[in-house]
């Protein structure tokens, strides 16, 4: 993945002369003007990488030694992990975690500023479209060639990160439903990062302003992340059990909600009625029997649901995604038409500008 | 008669523009009038949000808990979880809004200006650098420290108003640093961390992200290190008794009580008003040695 | 402080700068003093260091080495005084031309001239105002053509009603009717201020006739320096057989067999057999821009000599 964008494209020369497909040439240019970018990509992915494959290995062996040897000395700090070793182990995991969770924002104001934004506001955008490359295929080179890189990426952060996510969960006490372990686990980091690619862009194209396109591109990011957090649970159908079964949920579940159904049948939720009544299965008839209840019932996600849900709000985060991608290449085309009709001058100064042409 | 010739000059025409702010600063505010607008607005929606769940919704709150019953115990919580939330997020979303005063800075303040040489423009207009830096930097911090010291009277007000309402303590986060000058030496230091990486780097994007980076790292330390900024209460023999329900424990056992809010919120206030310090006259220092 | 400072707009003693270390200098030991009051023609093919120098000159740069005087003093205590125009016209997109005028006024409080500057910015572009390239106020800086753009840098800069005016490529986005007419202006703005004027451009034919002073860059140096019409006084362009030159400063020669051409400064008096013309401006800057060992010539009130130089630093 580090060659790629190094040994076969670093001579567009010969490619002109072959002209075979003006895409290379393209693909180059896109590469070669966001080329701090790439490296920046890469240092990071080799960062967090390295960072992840410490934190697996001897990270872990290393707080999980320092940890045992504390809680033979003293059984507080059995309960309450802490000293430097695992105070480095916990910093690597969170930020590592952070970086992969929260990629998509970096990539959609990185795509609302300077691939997109920047390069209208300064013309250069208009530069490439006089270069024998149509507005579309411009657009589409700078989607592609991002969206590509950022898979391959993706590609090898998130199995990096569930590699040491699972390897440590006796020190890291998260669950596999929080939110940034959850974005970071799955294919739902890719779906966000793509999509951040396109709101980025869409916000270039609809400003035409490098920063106003970053903040724009922030506060969408903001909102889909937190309308994707809001409905996560409703976006795979849940689990509901009845009876003893309600007090007694698999480990690891992610309970949603516990109600109770009266006598009469009707449905009550968000309520603990008997809850409390964990010594056993008449100990809970005696309770429902004194509250004029029937059953008590709770909906939750048993562990088994991570990946439908990951696969769920993938196509979904992908479908906004599309939509976004599909309005800036509606937008592009639109403008550049009507660009070409009115050659882009208000009709008054026009004559002006024809005049100070002659 | 050309266009461009410049014949005698009416006295009346020489009028200067009237107004309460001028010079300089009115140049400031001008130039950077979108985002006046956008910060005001969301400054007034935190304070207003603060004002209309103490003032209003807390009642009404209490009336909700009231009526979720004797085993309504998750009816409450999430009863709770609304209102506590919503303050919560109004004190997280200022607190961390220095990462949008860096970027501001690092952007559109200082690093668009140099990069497209608007900055030099104002230069050649009888503003010398420094003045038009001291400028570019006076008029953001003093909207800063008045913004920034009506919400914290603001936020104070409404966190102490409904204590039984709420599920946080004075160890949190946010609620740390919005209770005090921290929250307004961040904004300070955000934006002279930004301006400095603008003078450095003279280009938006790079600035801007940079100073966000730096400002993550400055923030992210002090976060972690809040525990050491002043010395602990050892725990000896008083945890047979039980410690006060409002002291942050420390990994080792021991604590700070409440009474040490102050001396570590002023701690860090110091260190990033430091940071800010320096950041201001490195930026100052850098301009200086560039320019004549 | 003597006459020769008062009556100095531009003075530089071994003026220098580069701008990395690893790169080579853009300008190198360069002395010259422009009087005031002239209108100053600044030319020199592209990257020359015409920009640097007026950089340098409106202290937005701080020089590597050497010193440059303006208006008789640092270009930082200068800086009310004199007006720029950056070669790109820069200026904030987000601002209305109305606003921009203002920003002037507010930047320049203590000197501003309204009038001057709205004459400039929406005066009629010919006589009697039939042309409908004024400019709207309400019309954003971002909406602009480069043309337009430019009017309105110019506008803040006659708005400074500077003592000297540094103006790098102002013609590059002007048709040529606002050339003219951007010419008329300063010269007006000149003759009855008093205002010191440079302009840059690597197109002479554009200032031939405005123009009472003329430096020549090349290679990071001034090569020439003076009165247009001093300087051609001083250089013959002969044809004639070919002979040795030797007592005369050949600035360029072209041997055809036996014919020589040349541009020459005659040490003495020369011989009859040679046809003798007085070059043109042109001719003469393209014989120095393509020689660039010629020496380099300036006239008496232009050279920066040690004398000045001890001024300069008292």
């Amino acid at each position: 993945m580090t060659t790629l964008p190094t040994s076969p494209l670093t001579s567009p020369r010969e490619d002109h002369s072959l002209s075979l497909r003006g895409s290379r040439g393209l693909v180059w240019s896109v590469l070669r003007l966001h080329r701090a970018a790439l490296w920046i990509w890469l240092l990071l992915l080799a960062a967090v990488s390295a960072t992840m494959l410490w934190a697996y290995g001897p990270g872990f062996d290393a707080a999980a030694a320092d940890l045992r040897q504390q809680c033979r000395d003293s059984v507080v700090a059995c309960h309450f992990p802490s000293g430097p070793w695992y105070g480095k182990y916990d910093t690597a995991v969170a930020l590592s975690t952070l970086v992969v969770a929260y990629l998509p924002f970096l990539v959609a104001v990185w795509a609302g500023a300077a691939l997109i934004g920047r390069e209208l506001e300064t013309g250069t955008a208009h530069l490439a479209w006089t270069q024998s490359v149509s507005p579309a295929r411009w657009l589409a080179a700078k989607l592609a060639v991002p969206a590509l890189l950022i898979t391959a990426g993706t590609a090898v952060l998130i199995p990096l990160h569930r590699l040491m996510w699972n390897g440590g969960e006796e020190l890291l006490w998260a669950d596999w439903y929080d939110q940034d372990a959850f974005h970071a686990n799955g294919t739902v980091a890719l779906a966000y990062a793509l999509c951040g690619l396109a709101v980025g862009a869409l916000a270039g194209l609809l400003l035409g302003r490098a920063l106003p396109a970053l903040g724009v591109a922030f506060a969408a990011m903001l909102a889909i992340t937190y309308l994707g957090n809001d409905y996560r649970p409703s976006m795979w159908r849940t689990v509901t059990v009845t009876g003893a079964k309600a007090l007694n949920l698999p480990d690891d579940s992610l309970r949603l909600d516990q109600g109770v159904i009266t006598t009469e049948g009707t449905r009550i939720g968000n309520n603990l009625a008997c809850t409390d009544a964990l010594d056993g299965a008449a100990d809970l008839r005696r309770c429902m029997a004194r509250g004029g209840l029937s059953d008590i019932w709770a909906t939750y996600h048993p562990r088994s649901h991570f990946w439908p849900l990951q696969l769920a709000e993938t196509g979904i985060v992908l479908a906004v995604a599309a939509l976004a991608v599909i309005a800036a290449f509606v937008l592009l085309n639109r403008r550049v038409a009507t660009a070409s009709a009115a050659a882009s001058v208000p009709p008054d100064r026009r004559t002006a500008a024809v005049g100070a042409a002659v | 008669m050309s266009a461009f010739a410049v014949k005698g000059t009416a006295e009346e025409a020489r009028a200067l523009p009237r107004g309460p702010v001028r010079g300089l600063p009115w140049t400031v505010l001008r130039l950077h009038r979108a985002a006046l607008v956008v910060w005001v607005t969301f400054l007034l929606a935190a304070v207003g949000t603060l004002v209309w769940e103490v003032e209003v919704i807390a009642d009404s709150v209490r009336e909700r808990i009231a009526s979720c019953g004797e085993n309504g115990g998750l009816c409450r919580l999430t009863t709770l979880v609304d209102y506590s939330g919503t303050i919560s997020w109004a004190s997280t979303l200022v607190y961390y809004s220095f990462f949008a005063v860096a970027a501001f800075a690092g952007g559109a303040l200082i690093g668009r200006e140099l990069e497209n040489g608007t900055a030099q423009l104002a230069w050649t207009q009888s503003v010398s650098p420094t003045r038009w830096l001291a400028a570019k930097l006076a008029v953001p911090a003093v909207l800063l420290v008045l913004g920034g010291t009506v919400f914290v009277l603001v936020f104070r007000w409404a966190w102490a108003a409904n204590r039984d309402l709420m599920g946080d303590d004075w160890t949190f986060n946010d609620v740390f640093a919005a209770r005090g000058p921290a929250l307004v030496a961040y904004g300070l230091c955000g934006l002279a961390v930004g301006a400095l990486a603008g003078v450095v780097l003279r280009r938006s994007l790079p600035a801007l992200g940079i100073s966000c980076v730096v400002m993550y790292l400055l923030n992210h330390n002090l976060e972690k290190h809040r525990v050491d900024l002043w010395p602990t209460v050892a725990s000896g023999g008083s945890t047979v008794g039980g410690l006060p329900d409002d002291v942050w424990q420390v990994g080792d056992g021991s604590f700070h009580t409440q009474s040490h809010y102050w001396p570590m919120h002023l701690v860090e206030t110091g260190i990033v008003l430091g940071v800010a310090g320096l950041a201001t006259a490195a930026a100052f220092g850098l301009l200086r040695r560039r320019t004549a | 402080m003597s006459r020769d400072e008062e009556g100095i707009a531009l003075a530089a003693v071994g003026l220098g700068k580069r701008y990395r270390r690893r790169r080579g200098p853009v300008l190198r030991n360069c002395s010259f003093r422009l009087p005031a009051g002239r209108i100053c023609a600044l030319v020199g093919p592209n990257g020359a260091g015409k920009s640097t120098l007026l950089s340098l000159a409106a202290g937005l740069i701080r020089p590597t080495e050497g010193t440059l005087t303006v208006l008789g003093t640092t270009p930082a205590e200068a800086r009310t005084r004199f007006a720029y125009v950056a070669q790109s016209k820069p200026l904030p997109p987000q601002l209305t031309v109305a606003a921009t005028l203002r920003l002037g006024a507010e930047l320049n409080r203590a000197r501003w001239d309204r009038a001057a500057a709205e004459r400039i910015a929406y005066g009629p572009l010919a006589p009697g105002g039939d042309r409908d390239g004024a400019l709207d106020p309400t019309s954003k800086i971002r909406s602009l053509s480069g043309g337009q753009r430019t009017r309105v840098a110019l506008a803040l800069a006659f708005g400074k009603r500077p003592e000297l005016m540094l103006l790098d490529e102002p013609m590059a986005d002007l048709d040529p009717l606002a050339r003219r007419e951007l010419l008329g202006a300063l010269l007006g703005e000149a003759a009855e201020h008093g205002t010191t004027i440079v302009i840059s451009s690597h197109v002479i034919a554009e200032l031939e006739g405005a123009c009472d002073h003329l430096l020549l860059m090349g290679g990071g140096r001034i090569r020439l320096g003076g009165d247009p019409e001093q300087l051609l006084a001083a250089h013959t362009l002969l044809t004639g057989p070919a002979r040795d030159l030797t007592g005369h400063t050949v600035v360029e020669s072209r041997d055809a067999g036996r014919q020589l051409t040349a541009l020459i400064r005659p040490g003495g008096p020369l011989p009859d057999d040679w046809q003798t013309a007085a070059p043109s401006l042109e001719e003469l800057l393209l014989a120095h821009l393509r020689n660039p060992d010629a020496p380099d010539l300036f006239t008496e009130e232009t050279v920066e000599t040690d004398e000045n130089e001890e001024n300069a630093r008292a």
